[in-house]
C-alpha cells in the first residue's frame, strides 16, 4: 500500500465529482430546510426530497466514480501510471463513501439540530433521525457491494430498487410503533427499545457491506 | 512454437514474459516467451485477435497469466506492480481521458505521479502535435486524443515503452506526426520500445526486431533483416506429379497448371540448384516484403497447428 498515491487518487477523483458533489450538498441542505418548515405539506414535500437526495446521489456517485471508470475506459488509463491494484481500490472505495457521506452528514446533521432548535419542532421526533439516515446509508453500502461485485448498472440499480422497497416498509414499521410515535411528539428525547435494534441492524450491515466490499475489491486479480 | 529473440550475452533485458498463459471462454494465450533486451524496438505484429495486446497488458501488469512469470527491469511484476510501471510507459488504443478535464489539467496529474515528469519536453511535444493545453478532451478528435496520451507517456521519460496499435484510425498526417516522434525517441538508446500493430509498414519504419503473434501463440520471431534476408518467394514450371523437394522451411503457397508459387524462409544460395535438379525450371526468385513474411508465416503457423491437431 502506497499512501501517497492513494491520496493523488483520491483527490484526483474528489475533484471530478466537484460538481455533483456540490449541487447534492446544496439540495440536501435545501430539502433540509423544507422539511423544517411548519407547513405539513411543505415539510413532507422535504421529507421526501431528503430521502430523494440521499437515494440520488447514492447511486450516482457509484455510477460516476466506480462504474463509468470502466465503460469509459478511463480505467486502464489510470492502472497504465504507477498504481496498484490495492492502491486504486483502496482509493476508489474511500473516495466514493466520502462524496456520498459529505451530503448525507450535512443532512444529518440539519435535521437533527432543526428537530432541536427550531420553535415549533418536537426535540422527540429527532429519535427517528439516525435510524433513517444509517437506513439509508446502509442501503448505500449494500449497493456499493453489488456494483463492486457485479461492476453491472443493471444489478446496482436492481438493489437501489430492492433498497427502495424496504425503505417503505421501514417507514410503516417506525412509525406505526405506537412507543415511538409517542416519543416523537414529546419535548423529550427518548430511545424506544426497536429504534436501538434496527440501529444495531443497521450498524451491522454497515460494517458487514464495508468489509466486503474491501474483501472484494482487493481482491481482484484484474481490473481490465 | 514459442520463440524468442536472439540475444548477444550480457545483454541486458528490459522485460520477460516466460511460458505466459492466459485462457478466456474463446480465447487462450500459450506459453509466451518474449524477452526484450534494453535498447531494442520490438515490434509485435498479428492479426486482429492474435493476443498481440493481452499480451502488452500481462506484460503491463494489468491482467494477471493463469500461468509463466512477467518481469520488467529483473523484478517480478506481479508483486512490484506500481514500482514496474514507474519506468514502463503504455499507450493503448482502448485508453481513454477523463472527458470534462483539459490536457494541461491530466499533465498535471500524471506530474503529480512522476518525479521524472519533463516540462520542456511536454512543452515541445504540445507544440510539434500542435495540441492546446487548455483544452478539453471531449473536444479533440481521435488523432489529438491519441496525441494528448501519447504526450502523457513521453513526457515522463519511461524506460520502456509499451505502445499498442498506436497508429490504428489516424490519419496519414497523424500518424506520420507520431511516427517522426517514435523515431526520435527511438534514437535514445536506452529506450526499449514494445510496439504493436497490424500495419508491417509502421512497424518496418521503427522496428528492429519483430514478433509474429498469430491465435495466441509467438509464431516467429527475428530480427528485421534476417526476416528480409531469409525470405524468398520462387516461381516454378514444374513437370506433372512434380513433388516438392525436401527443402527445410519450403512451403507450397500455391499451384496452377505447370505453375508453382513456393515460399522459403531460410533461403540459401544453393537452393535454386536443388529445386532444378527436382525437375523445375525456375521463372523468378524474389525478395518477400514484411508484410508478405507476416501472412506466409500466419499461413504456415495455422497449417502446421491443423496437422498437429488431426
Amino acid at each position: 500500500m502506497n499512501a501517497p498515491i492513494i491520496q493523488i487518487l483520491f483527490l484526483k477523483d474528489l475533484f471530478l465529482s466537484r460538481r455533483p458533489l456540490f449541487a447534492y450538498f446544496v439540495a440536501g441542505l435545501g430539502s433540509c430546510v423544507l422539511a423544517g418548515i411548519p407547513q405539513p405539506t411543505i415539510a413532507f414535500i422535504g421529507f421526501i426530497l431528503v430521502v430523494t437526495v440521499a437515494i440520488a446521489s447514492g447511486i450516482h456517485l457509484i455510477g460516476t466514480l466506480l462504474l463509468s471508470e470502466s465503460t469509459d475506459q478511463t480505467r486502464l488509463f489510470v492502472m497504465s501510471l504507477p498504481v496498484s491494484l490495492l492502491d486504486y481500490s483502496l482509493a476508489k472505495i474511500a473516495v466514493v463513501l466520502t462524496t456520498y457521506l459529505i451530503p448525507w452528514l450535512a443532512m444529518f446533521a440539519c435535521s437533527t439540530i432543526f428537530a432541536f432548535v427550531l420553535p415549533w419542532a418536537k426535540p422527540g421526533s429527532a429519535v427517528v433521525l439516525p435510524a433513517l439516515f444509517f437506513f439509508l446509508l446502509a442501503s448505500f453500502m449494500v449497493q456499493l457491494v453489488f456494483a463492486v461485485v457485479t461492476e453491472s448498472v443493471g444489478w446496482t440499480i436492481s438493489v437501489m430498487v430492492g433498497g427502495n422497497v424496504l425503505l417503505n416498509v421501514f417507514l410503516m414499521m417506525v412509525f406505526s410503533d405506537p412507543e415511538i410515535a409517542a416519543v416523537t411528539k414529546s419535548d423529550v428525547l427518548t430511545w424506544p427499545p426497536l429504534i436501538l435494534q434496527i440501529l444495531a441492524v443497521e450498524i451491522g450491515v454497515i460494517a458487514v457491506s464495508l468489509l466486503a466490499v474491501l474483501l472484494v475489491q482487493t481482491r481482484k486479480r484484474d481490473l481490465i | 512454437m514459442t520463440a524468442t529473440l536472439e540475444l548477444p550475452t550480457a545483454t541486458k533485458l528490459a522485460a520477460t514474459l516466460r511460458g505466459v498463459s492466459k485462457s478466456y471462454r474463446h480465447f487462450d494465450l500459450e506459453n509466451i516467451d518474449i524477452d526484450l533486451p534494453c535498447g531494442t524496438v520490438t515490434g509485435l505484429i498479428g492479426p486482429n485477435g492474435a493476443g498481440k495486446s493481452t499480451t502488452m497488458r500481462i506484460l503491463m501488469g494489468l491482467v494477471r497469466p493463469d500461468s509463466g512469470t512477467v518481469s520488467a527491469f529483473g523484478q517480478p511484476v506481479s508483486s512490484n506492480q506500481a514500482n514496474a510501471k514507474s519506468q514502463i510507459g503504455y499507450f493503448c488504443d482502448d485508453m481513454r481521458l477523463y472527458k470534462s478535464e483539459s490536457i494541461a489539467w491530466h499533465m498535471q496529474f500524471v506530474r503529480s505521479l512522476f518525479p521524472s515528469w519533463d516540462d520542456d519536453y511536454a512543452a515541445q511535444l504540445l507544440d510539434r502535435f500542435g495540441l492546446v493545453a487548455e483544452q478539453a478532451v471531449k473536444g479533440l478528435s481521435h488523432g489529438q486524443r491519441v496525441k494528448a496520451m501519447l504526450l502523457l507517456v513521453l513526457a515522463r521519460h519511461p524506460k520502456l515503452l509499451i505502445l499498442d496499435e498506436p497508429t490504428n484510425g489516424l490519419d496519414p498526417v497523424a500518424k506520420h506526426e507520431i511516427l517522426i516522434e517514435l523515431m526520435k525517441v527511438v534514437e535514445d538508446e536506452n529506450r526499449t520500445i514494445l510496439y504493436s500493430s497490424h500495419n508491417t509498414q509502421d512497424v518496418e519504419q521503427i522496428c528492429d526486431s519483430i514478433i509474429f503473434i498469430d491465435r495466441g501463440r509467438v509464431i516467429a520471431a527475428q530480427n528485421k533483416d534476417d526476416y528480409l534476408e531469409e525470405w524468398r518467394r520462387i516461381k516454378l514450371h514444374v513437370p506433372e506429379a512434380w513433388q516438392p523437394p525436401a527443402i527445410p522451411g519450403l512451403n507450397l503457397e500455391s499451384s496452377f497448371r505447370n505453375l508453382r508459387v513456393v515460399s522459403l524462409n531460410r533461403f540459401q544460395e544453393d537452393i535454386p540448384a536443388h529445386l532444378r535438379s527436382s525437375g523445375a525450371s525456375i521463372e523468378s526468385v524474389e525478395r518477400m516484403t514484411l508484410e508478405e513474411i507476416f501472412v506466409s508465416s500466419v499461413m504456415r503457423g495455422r497449417e502446421e497447428a491443423k496437422e498437429t491437431n488431426e
